[in-house]
């Protein structure tokens, strides 16, 4: 096959029924839809029949890299894992699961962009890839274990630099909430009773080949030392949480937490995080201190030291080494980032509060049971989930004496982290009522256990819709925030307005850059929200379009876009067009921000086609970009833009559906993409497509 | 407040430290020396001028290191290909899985990352001992042991006589590859997000580091003469 930059060109298909192994070629096939999410739209959109099913034979996970991923383009070390997603409620559409780690980058090394998975195994296989040999193997001894253990049989099989990604025993039994996990804590939501379904343990992979870059050797030196010099902290925070003396403002919020005094206290010997200036490249890694930002004080003597994943200097997965814990059962060895520590979340309390130390170490009992059962926690629904059922007498209600009887409720009400065993383990192997009930994810849930009406309307439950969760939406960006909630099957999982609505600059600098951007209206004074506009769904586009763009380079969503940087001599300005000048470099494909932002409307686009197609009405409008009623009703007592608050208005959320379909060129009356829309972005076959099936607007 | 970051081009030799090179003149005088009698060079290389040291309580494990080592030397982006080694132990640690995973290190151990790097070893120089065509030489202005390519003919003999498997095939070059500091610009130094790699005065840490694989011994015509009246 040819040789290309940034895509190693060749894309493997594997069909598990016919045990049969092809290739096909990457740019050839795919190279306007980049990669990542975008082959995953188009091969869903090509090849499974509209109205497919989860667990059917005929869904098909498509695992995909990006050009970008594997070369030191930062934070690059991202996989897209799409397919008929099992979560999405009440009836099963597209959506992606998305992992960092080593996977994706191992994938590239091996000479491999993606692969899309296709057929049924009749017994349990797992893939494995070593450069360009790839073969099915019999996965019998793995069926039935955990991922470590699944892990370590492979890497023994392989070798040790093998990197796998495999699915627990929760993958294995079609738990709706399940997930594939690699590189120890890097998960991909959703997708892993998919694996299960077909048979599939995991995908090993060891590469010792290249992804070559067009650009010469100097200038991508050179851009690569620019995109970093604008980065900040985790989610693009840009100034440090303490005052600095090489810093003009801190805010308490930010993630940029390392300071003079505060340690990785358990690495051996201990390493201080200290002074971390914006200007110094060589200590990134130290910037964000996450463990005690996402578990509190009492997690610094605990914290080895700061990981994440291939190619990111960032590091925002805290490493701890919590000796306490193996009473429980449990290794003390644990990592992950932000809601995979959201365990300790399913308790009333805790015998020392809250931020206390029983609760780092529910967090870390959580953690390392998910992680290894793997088992997905729908961006902490599944804890809000049961912390509803149980408050609202629901689980008692709803299981049988027996079974309630036999779930130590002590244990629960006082707080021991030992408890979570009986949770995830019930959970994995669909145990009884409780199991069967948690494992089908927040949509059945609700509807097995007939929650009351207040769970769909009550803020405190996090319910958004379509069975999955709020994700920064109404409280953080008023009206795009909402609007971007609206747009998937799961939660949206997009952080490019969040990253920079907390990033820490003041409001005045936020509005100047935000003007330049987005228009002068897209950013409210704080939680002071004023009516829609069409700044805001300039915003909104913007934040969604740069999702997908990330999800399918790959680049992560938690650090780009770099709309703001961490220095004054740019007026915090960032660089917009980072991913393009990255993307440019890489692939010798010259695009600037604006044509690659068209790129990724396409991608956009085709999921908006495949999620009409697939539930078979063009009435996007009222009946998939929805909101919950909290957003309009809480709190009873206040009016719609009430400064101090995020009470959206029902009137004003319509005009925002209006100026938002009509920047797509989306059909306003349904919200269904129009013929000259399709066709804009060069999808003239889906329109037909679409037009047969009498989905098409007008 | 920044400052602009400063741009080195890759590879370059003006940022070169100068290190003192005590042991030069004494290597002259050996190598002056007229016991060797074939056409060989002596086998004896002048100690390098530079090394780099690794903190493994710094490392995050990021792999910027060996993307950089192989984008700024080689143009692509290829960890197989580093001269500087963390992916081979991200999962295990250096001894693997065989005490365990959570008794071991790596990602899957104690969280402890070990960075391989190339000892620049004093006399004998394994890799250098061993290339029956005298291609790993002491570079000219590091005094780094590098592969000259225009000798290298791909035999892989190197790869099997460094204790630490630090010697790297470029299966697109058919040649063997290793670390060469950059010529005096380390670009795994400069790529560290996390200060765990230190440019430093050469010191023999052969003893000090656990090798990694039981060479094979191999000798050549002419080598061993040139090892005997000293041994």
């Amino acid at each position: 096959m040819a040789e290309y930059y940034g895509w190693t060109g060749k894309t493997l298909r594997v069909d598990l029924g016919a045990g049969s192994i092809a290739t096909e070629d990457t740019v050839a096939r795919y190279r306007d839809y980049l990669g990542g999410t975008g082959i995953g739209y188009k091969v869903l959109w090509d090849e499974v029949p509209a109205k497919t099913k989860s667990f059917d034979e005929a869904n098909k996970l498509i695992v995909a890299a990006g050009p970008l991923t594997g070369t030191s383009a930062p934070c690059g070390g991202r996989t897209s894992v799409t397919a008929i997603f099992p979560t999405v409620s009440p009836r099963e559409l597209v959506a992606t699961g998305h992992m960092g780690g080593e996977w994706g980058a191992e994938l590239k090394y091996a000479g491999w962009d993606a692969i899309i998975i296709e057929g049924r195994a009749n017994k349990p296989v797992y893939l494995a890839i070593i450069d360009d040999q790839v073969e099915l193997r019999d996965a019998a001894h793995l069926w039935g274990n955990g991922i470590l253990r699944a892990t370590s049989a492979i890497c023994q099989e392989m070798g040790p630099e093998t990197q796998v990604a495999a699915i627990g025993q929760a993958g294995e039994n079609l738990v709706r909430l399940a997930t594939i996990v690699n590189s120890y804590s890097h998960s991909a939501g959703g997708v892993g009773g998919v694996f299960g379904s077909k048979g599939l343990k995991a995908i090993a992979v060891r590469g010792s080949g290249a992804v070559r870059i067009a650009a010469d050797k100097k200038a991508w030196r050179d851009l690569i030392r620019y995109v970093l010099s604008l980065f900040g902290a985790n989610n693009q925070h840009v100034v440090p949480s303490t005052p600095q003396p090489w810093a003009e403002f801190s805010s308490p919020g930010s993630r940029w937490t390392a300071r003079k005094g505060l340690y990785w206290g358990a690495a051996d010997p201990p390493v201080e995080t200290g002074e971390c200036r914006a200007d110094d490249l060589n200590r990134m890694a130290y910037r964000t201190a996450k463990a005690t930002y996402d578990l509190g004080p009492n997690a610094e003597p605990f914290t080895v030291r700061m990981g994440g994943c291939h190619s990111c200097p960032i590091r925002c997965h805290a490493h701890l080494d919590v000796p306490s814990v193996e009473k429980h059962g449990v290794s003390r060895y644990s990592a992950s980032t932000c809601v995979g520590w959201g365990a300790r979340n399913f308790f009333r309390s805790f015998p020392d509060g809250r931020r206390g130390m029983t609760s780092v170490e529910a967090a870390v009992v959580g953690r390392n049971l998910a992680d290894d059962f793997g088992i997905w926690t729908n961006y902490g629904q599944l804890q809000r989930d049961f912390r509803y059922a149980y408050d609202n007498g629901l689980i008692q209600a709803n299981l049988p004496a027996a079974e309630y009887k036999s779930i130590p409720w002590e244990r629960y009400e006082a707080g021991d982290p030992g408890f979570l065993q009986e949770i995830y383990r019930r959970i994995a192997f669909k145990e009884g009522e409780f199991g069967q009930a948690f494992a089908e994810g927040s949509g059945r849930l609700a509807e097995r256990w007939k929650f009351p009406d207040g769970y769909y309307k009550d803020r405190s439950s996090g319910w958004w819709k379509m069975g999955h969760p709020q994700h920064h939406a109404a409280d953080e960006a008023g009206q795009s925030g909402v609007l971007i909630n609206m747009m998937y099957n799961r939660d949206c999982q997009c952080h490019s307005h969040s990253n920079f609505i907390r990033n820490g600059l003041p409001l005045r600098i936020q509005k100047e850059i935000g003007a330049k951007l987005w228009g002068a209206g897209a950013l409210d004074e704080g939680d002071n929200f004023t009516r829609m506009n069409p700044d805001k769904a300039r915003f909104a586009l913007w934040a969604l379009l740069r999702k997908e763009l990330h999800d399918s380079l790959t680049l992560c969503n938690w650090m780009y876009p770099l709309a703001a940087s961490p220095h004054r001599s740019r007026s915090y300005e960032g660089d917009n067009g980072a991913e393009a000048l990255l993307y440019t470099a890489v692939t010798g494909d010259k695009k600037d921000a604006a044509q690659l932002d068209l790129v990724a409307e396409r991608i956009f686009a085709l999921h908006r086609a495949l999620t009409v197609r697939d539930m078979g009405t063009m009435d996007m409008r009222s009946r998939h970009d929805t909101v919950p009623d909290w957003v309009f009703d809480h709190p009873a007592d206040v009016q719609p833009f009430t400064p101090g608050h995020s009470k959206m208005d029902r009137q004003d959320i319509e005009v925002a559906r209006d100026m938002f379909y009509e920047l797509l060129g989306w059909d306003k009356k349904t919200g269904a993409p129009t013929r000259a829309a399709l066709e804009r972005l060069g999808l003239e076959d889906v329109a037909s497509g679409l037009a047969r099936i009498g989905l098409l607007p007008g | 407040m920044t400052k602009p970051i400063e741009i080195h081009a890759c590879g370059t030799r003006r940022d070169f430290l100068k290190y003192s090179l005590g042991t030069t003149a004494a290597l002259s005088a050996i190598a002056g020396w007229a016991g060797v009698q074939d056409a060989s060079p002596p086998v004896i290389l002048e100690n390098a001028g530079g090394l780099l040291i690794t903190d493994t309580t710094r490392c995050v494990g990021c792999r910027r290191c060996e993307l950089a080592c192989t984008e700024c030397n080689d143009g692509r982006s290829q960890p197989a290909l580093s001269r500087i080694k963390v992916g081979r132990n991200y999962n295990f640690g250096p001894r693997g899985q065989r005490a365990g995973m959570h008794r071991s290190m790596g990602e899957f151990g104690n969280f402890r990352i070990v960075q391989d790097t190339c000892l620049q070893c004093p006399h004998p120089v394994p890799c250098a001992t061993a290339c029956p065509h005298d291609a790993i030489i002491a570079d000219g202005m590091t005094k780094a042991r590098v592969v000259d390519s225009d000798k290298c003919t791909g035999c892989r003999i190197c790869l099997r006589a460094c204790p630490w498997e630090m010697i790297v095939f470029d299966r697109e070059a058919s040649k063997a590859s290793k670390c060469f500091l950059c010529n005096g610009k380390p670009q795994c130094v400069d790529a560290c997000p996390a200060q765990a790699l230190r440019f430093l005065a050469w010191r023999d840490l052969t003893r000090a580091v656990p090798v990694r694989q039981a060479t094979v011994p191999l000798t050549k015509d002419g080598v061993s003469a040139t090892c005997r009246p000293c041994h």
